[in-house]
């Protein structure tokens, strides 16, 4: 016999399924079905969609590349300091992302502490560039892959890896060929839920990066931008990332949401 | 572990207040009196603020409270919405949107102003005329298509002349004045057109470099009460308040041109 849920919990999770669901819902109703084609190229979506799908790859992409090796220290080095580190590195997790714009502009803008001499120097500038809103959506996403490897990680029955060490593995190549393969499933996992953020990314790259289409303008800025102007355009624009969004969702099903 | 959860726990929750504690700024916040709503230009910012004050000053049964943002924007908000008392806006065709529905009263023009070009302080592309601007390279920074100060921009360009040029110089489309002023004070923008309160506001953060009367967009900024408003009486008080001697003079400490032009 299935137990009876309290009428209450019942209520309140209904409002709350609701709560979620119904923009969602409100978006697909009031969208300009009837002119979808002329609102999709009015707002540029295929120019938006395209730079969005380029910069959160890269954003991923160097997430994994420097985040994985965090998690490794986080996890397994033993040092001072290394519980500030954990917070300092989780840290954009919490920050607003415009926070984290403003952080990055007295950074790396071109009057910035290390963006000034990037400048005078190389003759590099961040800002307004492709790079910059690559940079920008790196510093909000790379948190959720380090902390899925690091569980990952700490997870790990270790002498698997002693046993490799033990018959002469490089560390090297015991963390290549070992403890990378037995992390995967976490590290796929933090990476998705990184691309996911990443693709979302708007307040640290509208600050950092710019407004301009087809070097800056990511998804989420074209739906800002086409308020002004189009505001059926950017429900338009808007139903692209939530399909995106539920297809990532249902590609992944369990794995994703069963996590932890 | 649990020393980070607690750290990041009273992280968050710092985060938290101060965000709600810069997200409003109302004038003062005694109970009884009454919520003014003005919804109002970006580039209005820091002369509405102050005459926000003088009318609590003035009146202290009435506070002040301003939503700050592109006209083009608050006037879909209160269409939308319908939150706003008052609507200060830099342009009339975001005015007129409101004229069938909600529908305004009182609609009056309170100042003018006019653009001006705005670049770093050591003016890093050397940009000393609006032709300059047409020059391939120079960083450029107008906000987007459909915000008042960006059409303006638009047409003073063309005016000039070097709309094409110009434009294919632009790095940023911003979504209000106050974002393209920032690109410029930040000092990666190396140049942006903006109104000359702009100017007045920002003051040594930013060099300005004029554009002449002959292509120069004098925006005229209409003000209404909203219909719908719930305290139509004060909203006309306000109103009355920016168009009367002591509004205006504050409007002109901040740049702002009378209403006739």
């Amino acid at each position: 016999m299935r137990a009876r849920l309290p009428v209450a919990i019942v209520a309140l999770a209904s409002i709350g399924a609701a709560f979620v669901l119904l923009p969602v819902v409100a978006l697909f109703v009031r969208a300009p079905w009837s002119r979808l084609g002329e609102a999709l190229s009015g707002v540029g979506a295929s120019t938006a969609l395209r730079l969005s799908i380029e910069v959160s790859l890269a954003a991923t992409a160097i997430s994994v590349l420097v985040g994985v090796p965090l998690a490794w220290v986080l996890a397994r080095g033993e040092f001072p300091g290394r519980n500030l580190l954990r917070a300092v590195v989780v840290l954009p997790i919490l920050l607003p992302p415009v926070v984290g714009g403003v952080g990055l502009l007295v950074a790396l803008g071109r009057s910035g502490l290390v963006g000034r001499w990037l400048h005078d120097v190389f003759g590099i500038q961040l800002t307004f560039t492709t790079a910059g809103a690559v940079l920008a959506t790196t510093f909000v996403s790379m948190p959720l892959v380090v902390l899925a490897t690091e569980a990952g990680l700490r997870g790990l029955d270790r002498r698997y890896e002693r046993a490799a060490a033990a018959m002469g593995g490089s560390p090297w190549y015991v963390f290549r060929r070992v403890t990378l393969p037995m992390v995967a499933p976490q590290l796929a996992a933090g990476a998705v839920l990184t691309w996911a953020r990443a693709l979302g990314e708007f307040g640290a790259t509208i600050t950092f990066a710019g407004n301009l289409a087809g070097r800056t303008q990511t998804m989420p800025l074209a739906v800002y931008e086409a308020r002004q102007v189009d505001p059926g355009g950017a429900i338009v624009l808007s139903l692209i990332l939530v399909v995106i969004s539920v297809a990532v969702l249902v590609t992944l099903g369990g794995r994703l949401t069963g996590l932890r | 572990m649990l020393a980070v959860r607690r750290a990041a726990v009273l992280f968050a929750v710092a985060v938290v207040s101060v965000g709600c504690s810069s997200s409003s700024t109302s004038t003062s916040s005694a109970a009884a009196t009454t919520p003014l709503t003005v919804f109002a230009a970006s580039s209005l910012t820091k002369a509405f603020t102050q005459i926000g004050q003088d009318f609590h000053t003035a009146d202290p049964d009435v506070t002040v409270t301003f939503d700050f943002g592109s006209s083009t924007d608050l006037a879909s908000q209160i269409l939308s919405e319908g939150t706003a008392d008052v609507f200060g806006s830099a342009s009339g065709t975001a005015m007129d949107t409101l004229q069938s529905a909600p529908g305004v009263t009182d609609r009056t023009n309170f100042a003018t102003n006019r653009l001006v070009i705005i670049t770093p302080p050591d003016n890093p592309a050397g940009v000393t005329s609006v032709n300059d601007l047409a020059r391939s390279g120079v960083k450029l920074v107008l906000a987007a298509e459909g915000v008042p100060v960006g059409d303006y921009a638009r047409q003073a360009l063309k005016n000039a002349g070097i709309l094409a040029q110009a434009t294919a110089n632009v790095v940023s489309n911003e979504d209000d004045d106050a974002s393209v002023v920032a690109k410029v004070t930040s000092g990666d923008a190396d140049a942006a057109i903006v109104y000359t309160s702009d100017v007045a506001s920002a003051g040594n953060t930013v060099r300005s470099v004029p554009i002449p009367s002959a292509v120069n967009v004098i925006a005229t900024y209409p003000i209404a009460v909203v219909g719908g408003s719930a305290y139509p009486d004060q909203a006309k008080a306000f109103l009355d308040y920016v168009v009367g001697p002591t509004g205006q003079a504050t409007l002109a400490t901040f740049g702002f041109g009378p209403p006739s032009g």
